[in-house]
This record gives structure tokens, C-alpha cells and sequence, in this order.
């Protein structure tokens, strides 16, 4: 059996007597899109934040690519290949939208020429061509959500950490961003796509999906089983399954 | 446009390489502190303007500087010039280990911490019974205010190119980032500890070498004198007016505080004090990013237009 790209073994984290993680167990495949559910406070971003170098769990390990990367700072994890947005957008708002994104290529850039070439490529893919000198801060919402996703993609990561991707966008905005998803993972790349709601995207791009509740993983499995496990109804009673988006 | 631009800077560095000949001791006095402001504003701009960590204790690494020249002019008998450029060495390679420490400050904290380290490094200076404590240290006569003044402006000179280079580069992109959003600019990949410290060490290497300059012009130093908050406040206040984290923001900030505190001093002697505050509070009400990026703003719109 090969080593997963992503091996999260019993991580357990607790900010002043809250648990916010007990145990969390997950693998990624190369190139598998693993959808994270659960709903708000479960701990997909805390998770987001031990798997990225952010925090630093009490318990547990996190291996990526075989080695293990608990403890490492997350400058060095970005540059082993794992790189993350963040749910709350966090543009650099004084930087162009270039500036933003060659940031990040700096890691396989040689020179800031190159790096700035390298982004704006980057740019145009996600379809901010048009803004690339604009200062961040004149960007929507959803060009800020674009701008999350092209800044991870220059450091040519093997996983894509997503936190709640989905949040803040129309539909048809949401399936345009499931179809990139899935067109990066055709490229190869992973991604574990944390989502709170709006399952008929999950069902859509996820290989497996993992749900996470109060901190702890309640199920496993591929979309169709999730939907019938009675643990995941449970948790999300009242929240409108399948209907979302 | 660019032309213009590079003539006017040619025959600035000319007047300013042939003032001493023509000047008499009060301007090439006031000259000279204008411009070794305006290279303190200059060496506190790359952490707190660029790296965003706002610092009210670089001239902790001044007076590093000044001490240090003083002591080896003054005891070791060296010549000023080696002694200064020690000062400086010294003040940088001290602001490595102060850096990892205070570096995990972050905006208040930091500015605050600052401030206390200076207070510290002022202490542990005149602890050593060499520099003479609170009394002060004479310095051997021998450099004059000429030599001084284009030592000062060449360290001036260079921390402007230095600047220019970093807000060109790889390193002053990640020093932005950082300065943005420590966290994403970490989780890019950007090495923010060594960046920031980096920053730090620069931010020190500055003052550190004007502090000779200082110490020789001053030829009697004391602790109030070389510690000197008048002067931190004066560089910081100049590269906030001028726009914070830019290249040009400390110049000109720094040209239009010393006119208008020149001409205010003359006519006003009594109270031009108070009218030069108020005139400050005005202008960072009417430009709160400083002049620098007004003036860019206002050529951006005309583009735009």
C-alpha cells in the first residue's frame, strides 16, 4: 500500500479547556478531492489551521508526502507543497493583485521578474486578467475568493487546502467554482475542500467525504453512504440536506 | 518627465556636496541634522514602513552607534572614520539577537517593547564605567563638522539606494506581505522571522552609523544627548508625513517638516511650537497616508481619467 499524500493521525487540539479537535484521523490521495464537512464550529478551520503550520496540535501527527510536518513553520510547509486560503478573504489590500499572487511564486521564482511573470499567468487563469494591477483592496468578494485561490495556486502545491470556498457565492458562481476544483484535480492536484452547507456541490466534486462534528470525525466514506449515515443526519438536523445552493 | 526628474537629483547632490564651501556654521549646522534626520527617517522606515512593525526605540541603536565610536576614538585612539563604521557593524549585529526577542511583538506590543529596550540599552550603556555613566565621554578633537556632515550624507545616500532596492525586490515583497498579513504571508511561504529580522537589522545598521557622525559632531557625549527621543520622534514624524513605507515618503517629509519648522522658528520664536503642531495635526488630517501617495493618487486618477 503507498503512503497517502495526506495522513492526519489523531490530532487533538484545545484552546483554554475547548476541545476543538479530539482524535481527527484523514487521509488524501494524490490528485482525490476530499470534501469536510460539518456545520459551523465544527473544526474544519482549526483543522485547516494544524494541517498548514498555523497551530500546533497537542496531540496527533500530520505527514505529508511521508514525512511528518508537525512543528514545522508554515512557510515551510507552503514550500513542501500544501497550500491554503482562508474563509474570511485576506487580501494583502495594499498590494496589486499581481504583487499578491507573486508573493506565493516566489517560492519556485528565481527573481521578482520572474515571479510577477509567473503570476500573472496565474491571474489570468482564474480570470482576474483584467485586474492584475488593481490594488487588492478594489476587488469584490468574489474576485477576493479568486484571489485566495490564485495566490495558493503559484506555489504549484500538490494540495489545496479550501477553507469554505463555497461561502459568499451565487450558484452559478459556486458550480464555477466546483468545475475548477475538479478541473485542478484532473491536473493532479489535491484538495480537501472544507464546506458547511450546500451538498449538492459536495455530492458534485468530492471523491470521499469526511464529517467532522463538536471537534471529533463522525463519518467516512464516499458521498453516497455519507448522505444515508445517521450520525451525519444527526448533525445536521435542520440543516436542509441537499437542498442547499 | 523621468528626464526632469534625473536632472533635478543631479543638481541636488551637487548643492548638497558643495554646501559646506559656501555655508556658515549655523546653516551647515542645520543642514546637517536635517539630513541626518532624514537618514534616521530613512533607516526606521524599512521595519516600520515596510515590515509594519512600528518601532519607538531605533534610536536605541543611535546611541549603540555614538557610544561606540566614542570609545574607540576616544580611548583605543582609532581614527573616526573605522570607529563610526564599527558603530554601526556593532548596532546591527546587536539588533540580530534583539530582533528574535522582540520580533514576536506584534503593533502596540511591539511599539511599546521597543521603547523599553531602548530604555534598557541606554542603561547597560552607561553601566560600562568606560563611557563614563551618566557624566559623559570627551572626544578628542580632530574630525570638524565638514567631515561629519559628508559622512552622514553619504549614509543618507545610501540608505536611499538601499530603500529603492528594497521596494524593487523579492525581500521588500515579502517584507509587504508580511506587513499586510503576517499569517497568509507565512502560509505563501514567505519566511516572515528571518524577513522581519532582516528588516530589523537594517532598520538598525542605519542609525547605528549616523551615531558616529553624531558623537563627533557632538565631541562631548551623554546618554540624553545620543538616546535622544527628540530626534526619534522628529525621523518618525517625518517619514509618517512623507508616507509611511515608500521611497521617497522620508525626504520629502522630511524637507518640508525642517522649512516649515525653519520658517515658523524665525518669525515665531515664542510660539512656533505650537503653530507647527497644529500645522502638523492639519496636514495628517488632510493626508493621512502622507504626501507621497496623495501625490501618486493624484497622478493615478489623472491617468485613469
Amino acid at each position: 500500500m503507498t503512503e497517502p499524500l495526506l495522513a492526519v493521525d489523531g490530532v487533538s487540539i484545545a484552546f483554554g479547556g475547548v476541545q476543538a479537535l479530539s482524535e481527527v484521523s484523514l487521509e488524501v490521495r494524490d490528485g482525490e478531492i476530499l470534501a469536510l464537512i460539518g456545520p459551523n464550529g465544527a473544526g474544519k478551520t482549526t483543522l485547516f489551521n494544524v494541517i498548514s503550520g498555523v497551530l500546533r496540535p497537542d496531540a496527533g501527527d500530520v505527514r505529508f508526502a511521508g514525512r511528518s510536518i508537525v512543528g514545522w513553520a508554515p512557510h515551510r510547509i507552503a514550500r513542501a507543497g500544501v497550500a491554503r486560503t482562508y474563509q474570511i478573504v485576506r487580501p494583502f489590500g495594499r498590494l496589486s493583485v499581481v504583487d499578491n499572487v507573486a508573493v506565493g511564486a516566489l517560492v519556485h521564482a528565481r527573481t521578482i521578474e520572474r515571479a510577477r511573470n509567473d503570476a500573472r499567468d496565474v491571474v489570468g487563469f482564474v480570470g482576474l486578467g483584467a485586474y492584475a494591477d488593481r490594488p487588492a483592496s478594489s476587488l469584490t468578494l468574489t474576485q477576493r475568493k479568486r484571489l485566495e485561490v490564485a495566490r495558493a495556486l503559484a506555489l504549484r502545491p500538490k494540495l489545496l487546502l479550501l477553507d469554505e470556498v463555497m461561502a459568499g457565492l451565487t450558484p452559478t458562481e459556486m458550480d464555477g467554482m466546483a468545475e475548477f476544483v475538479l478541473h485542478l484535480s484532473e491536473r493532479g492536484i489535491a484538495a480537501v475542500a472544507g464546506i458547511e452547507h450546500v451538498m449538492r456541490l459536495v455530492m458534485r466534486i468530492s471523491h470521499r467525504i469526511v464529517v467532522l462534528d463538536a471537534g471529533r470525525r463522525i463519518a467516512e466514506g464516499d458521498p453516497a453512504a455519507i448522505l444515508t449515515d445517521p450520525a451525519v443526519i444527526e448533525a445536521y438536523l435542520g440543516a436542509p440536506l441537499g437542498i442547499g445552493g | 518627465m523621468k528626464r526632469a526628474a534625473a536632472v533635478l537629483a543631479a543638481l541636488v547632490i551637487v548643492v548638497l556636496i558643495l554646501a559646506p564651501l559656501r555655508l556658515n556654521g549655523y546653516a551647515i549646522n542645520l543642514l546637517y541634522i536635517t539630513v541626518l534626520s532624514i537618514g534616521l527617517a530613512y533607516g526606521w522606515n524599512i521595519i516600520s514602513g515596510y515590515a509594519g512593525y512600528f518601532s519607538f526605540g531605533q534610536i536605541a541603536f543611535f546611541g549603540v552607534g555614538a557610544y561606540a565610536t566614542g570609545l574607540l576614538v576616544a580611548d583605543l585612539h582609532w581614527f573616526w572614520m573605522p570607529a563610526a563604521f564599527a558603530g554601526g557593524v556593532l548596532a546591527c549585529a546587536l539588533a540580530i539577537p534583539l530582533g528574535y526577542v522582540m520580533l514576536r511583538l506584534r503593533g502596540p506590543f511591539f511599539a511599546m517593547g521597543m521603547f523599553g529596550m531602548a530604555q534598557m540599552v541606554r542603561v547597560l550603556v552607561t553601566a560600562i564605567p568606560a563611557t563614563g555613566s551618566g557624566s559623559g565621554l570627551f572626544l578628542p578633537p580632530g574630525s570638524g563638522i565638514t567631515e561629519v556632515y559628508y559622512w552622514t550624507l553619504a549614509i543618507c545616500a545610501g540608505a536611499i539606494a538601499l530603500t529603492i532596492w528594497i521596494d524593487r525586490s523579492a525581500f521588500g515583497l515579502r517584507l509587504q506581505a508580511l506587513r499586510e498579513d503576517e499569517q497568509v504571508a507565512g502560509t505563501l511561504g514567505v519566511d516572515t522571522t528571518r524577513a522581519k529580522i532582516t528588516a530589523f537589522a537594517l532598520s538598525a545598521l542605519i542609525p547605528g552609523l549616523l551615531g558616529g557622525g553624531y558623537a563627533l559632531f557632538l565631541t562631548y557625549i551623554e546618554p540624553d544627548a545620543v538616546f535622544s527621543s527628540r530626534l526619534d520622534l522628529q525621523s518618525i514624524v517625518m517619514a509618517i508625513l512623507g508616507g509611511l513605507g515608500t521611497v521617497w515618503g522620508p525626504l520629502i517629509g522630511g524637507l518640508v517638516m525642517t522649512q516649515i519648522s525653519e520658517a515658523l522658528w524665525a518669525r515665531f520664536p515664542q510660539i512656533y511650537l505650537m503653530i507647527f503642531g497644529g500645522l502638523l495635526v492639519a496636514l495628517l488630517i488632510a493626508l493621512p497616508r502622507g504626501i507621497v501617495p496623495a501625490i501618486a493618487d493624484r497622478f493615478a486618477a489623472r491617468r485613469n481619467a
